[in-house]
């Protein structure tokens, strides 16, 4: 029989090796799923690889998804530190997308370029925050379970979508397509590098990255925020007041996800559609936890599956392997990292069974 | 409105229950034994799917919905070995079980989209029951599964409380370590239920594609799973009130899908939404009622038993 001892410190070489080890579990189980299927994983894994790290042009793909992996986990590390579960990070997204969307189809399009978009960013912060709001009031005056009312929104803000999209905001020239007008100039993010399609969306997200370290690090909100992590009950008894802090986060984690969704309507797609990749918002929470909620290990992480998201896009298209063998690897990277935190905290010990 | 629409539609809305009661019945259980498990999803994805493939290849409903089950067992023990022997967080988990069906489903189910059963699960009418009137038709007329879960709905709530399966069940849900201290495995017991409700998800799954929507798309439960989820608040974690939950949302299924087809002016947007708006507005009130009434869930919901801890 074995049993679990506390451990006083954990090792730093097994923090570093337990996100390896889970991603190598990761593609092991992925190769064999794609073995059964009669194709040499090894050739998809190569080609994996390429498409999202093997040219200039594959890399800037790989920080094209990166971008709003980034955003979306620099909101939820701050309340998973406070162990607030924010699963709804997909709907929040989405209405980022809207919020911001409405002023790109309504407003003058003439208006100068800054102002639009200052606007659309405003705009999606709101929307976001917004939709993260309701689920965190709940669950502070009634004890709603946050987990169970965000995922219920996430499919909420897809339908309202669905239905702009059939309906009122649909493009009268889409020939029946469910989209929007193309936005115009001046609601479109700028690119970075011409002939690419990144923009400055990701130095957003660089910047948002230092602005949540600083935060949490060198600020007496972070420090309210690690406090509540380690222990509600006691973060009250010291006068710390939760609920607020725990609604500033929930905002910040909203409105960081609501501004995702508007960096991929006006960086990359440039009109609103029904299919804006929302399903970044389930990659990002894997995001957060790999990164053990550090922000710049996040950074790291979220290159890493914005590689895994552009690749998978690619192999779809040039090798017909269906997408879903990401959403497996990254479901495996999960478990195992889950899995593994027992070692971060105990260490196994066996005895002998005695009866 | 008369009769010829009434009972078709109540007899729908049982159909559509169904797929929800199973695995909400299945939650409840793993809960009660304190695993929170959220990947009832994911498990109802995977029993829509190999229930579909086994029922299209073996052409028998039957072994569609035995191997759903076994799929949504099998997955369900993932969540089990990383949260019980791991003691690994059960939200995160849930949430992996929940994209690992998705991907799963997705990554093996392409060939397979938009095929149709030749021979899905069909009903029967129970003699002398069927003939009592509004009733008979709606739940004597139905097939073997929606029977199936009448009686098991009954034999659940007398296992719960008045067996001694059930005391401990609930002991090790509330109290792991005295449960423990009885001589209770708290590790056997939480395994058990969890495999039964991934068994439950997975049938609910596989009634889905084998008797209520007989072919197969990508995300074809859409977030029933989740909807299961928030019953189990709704049901109080017991499974009688879990019947009164299911059969509610499969009137709403069940509405939608009549208004749907009698080319309604409301948009189809709004309808599909419908059931994640109910579900989230009675999620806030049984919440609300839940506390003022001191209901409370499973003490040890989602908190890991270790044994040796002092």
């Amino acid at each position: 029989m074995f049993y679990f001892e506390k451990r006083k410190q954990t090792p730093l070489k097994l923090k570093i090796a337990i996100p390896i080890v889970s991603l190598l579990i990761g593609f092991i189980v992925g190769s064999i799923a794609i073995l059964i299927t009669g194709t040499n994983p090894l050739m998809v894994y190569k080609e994996l690889f390429l498409n999202a790290f093997g040219s200039w042009y594959a890399f800037s793909e790989t920080l094209v998804a990166a971008t709003p992996l980034i955003l979306i986990s620099a909101g939820l590390i701050i309340v998973f530190k406070m162990s607030v579960w924010n699963i709804g990070a997909f709907g929040q997204y989405i209405m980022g997308a809207i919020f911001s969307s409405y002023f790109a189809i309504f407003l003058d399009p003439s208006i100068p370029k800054p102002l639009m978009l200052s606007i659309m960013i405003v705009a999606s912060l709101i929307g976001g925050a917004l939709w993260a709001l309701i689920p965190t009031l709940l669950k502070i005056f009634w004890e709603v379970n946050e987990v169970i009312t965000t995922l219920l929104l996430n499919y909420v803000a897809l339908y309202i979508l669905k239905f702009l999209m059939y309906g009122p905001w649909k493009n009268p020239t889409s020939y029946g397509f469910p989209l929007s007008k193309t936005f115009p100039d001046s609601a479109q993010l700028p690119v970075l590098f011409s002939g690419y399609r990144l923009t400055i969306a990701f130095i957003f997200a660089l910047l948002t990255v230092a602005i949540v370290w600083f935060l949490l690090k060198k600020t007496r909100f972070g420090y309210e925020v690690r406090v509540i992590g380690d222990n509600p009950t006691a973060a009250r008894y010291a006068g710390i007041n939760v609920n607020k802090d725990i609604i500033i986060a929930m905002a910040i984690s909203g409105g960081l996800a609501g501004l995702a969704g508007m960096s991929q309507v006006s960086g990359i797609i440039h009109f609103l559609q029904v299919k804006i990749n929302a399903d970044y918002g389930y990659t990002s929470i894997i995001v957060a936890w790999i990164s053990y909620l550090e922000p710049f290990l996040m950074l790291l992480a979220s290159i890493l599956f914005g590689g895994l998201s552009s690749g998978g896009y690619s192999i779809q298209i040039s090798m017909r392997v269906s997408y879903g063998i990401v959403g497996l690897i990254e479901s495996i990277v999960l478990f195992s990292l889950v899995g593994a935190q027992i070692f971060l905290n105990y260490r196994i010990r066996w005895k002998k069974h005695e009866s | 409105m008369s009769h010829d629409i009434v009972i078709p539609l109540l007899s729908n809305a049982i159909k559509a229950g169904t797929i929800l009661l199973l695995p909400t019945i299945g939650e409840i259980f793993s809960e009660r034994a304190g695993i929170l498990n959220l990947g009832v999803e994911g498990m109802m994805l995977i029993g829509a799917f190999f229930g579909f493939i086994v029922a299209k290849l073996t052409n028998n409903p039957y072994y569609g919905i035995i191997a759903g089950m076994a799929a949504g067992g099998i997955a369900s023990l993932i969540h089990a070995f990383v949260c019980i022997t791991l003691k690994g967080n059960q939200i995160v988990s849930g949430l992996a079980l929940t994209i690992f069906g998705a991907g799963f489903t997705t990554f093996y189910g392409q060939k397979w989209i938009n095929m149709n059963l030749s021979n899905p699960l069909k009903g029967f009418a129970i003699p002398v029951l069927e003939k009592i009137p509004v009733i008979g038709p709606i739940l004597f007329m139905q097939d073997l599964i929606v029977y199936l879960s009448y009686i098991l709905t009954i034999a659940l709530w007398i296992i719960l409380y008045k067996t001694t399966i059930g005391l401990n069940l609930r002991a090790v849900g509330e109290n792991a370590k005295a449960a423990n201290s009885m001589g209770i495995s708290v590790s056997k017991t939480r395994y058990f239920w969890t495999f039964f409700g991934g068994l439950m998800a997975g049938a609910g799954g596989a009634y889905l594609t084998v008797a209520y929507a007989p072919f197969w798309l990508d995300s074809i439960t859409a977030g029933r799973g989740w909807i299961a989820v928030a019953l189990v608040i709704f049901a109080m974690w017991d499974p009688i009130k879990a019947v009164i939950g299911s059969y509610l949302f499969g009137s709403i299924n069940a509405l939608q899908f009549q208004l749907q087809a009698s080319g309604t002016s409301i948009p189809s947007a709004i309808l599909n939404m419908l059931p994640y708006l109910v579900t989230f507005i009675v999620i806030v009130i049984s919440s609300i009622i839940v506390k003022t009434k001191h209901i409370r869930p499973p003490k040890e919901l989602g908190i890991p038993y270790f044994r040796e801890e002092k």
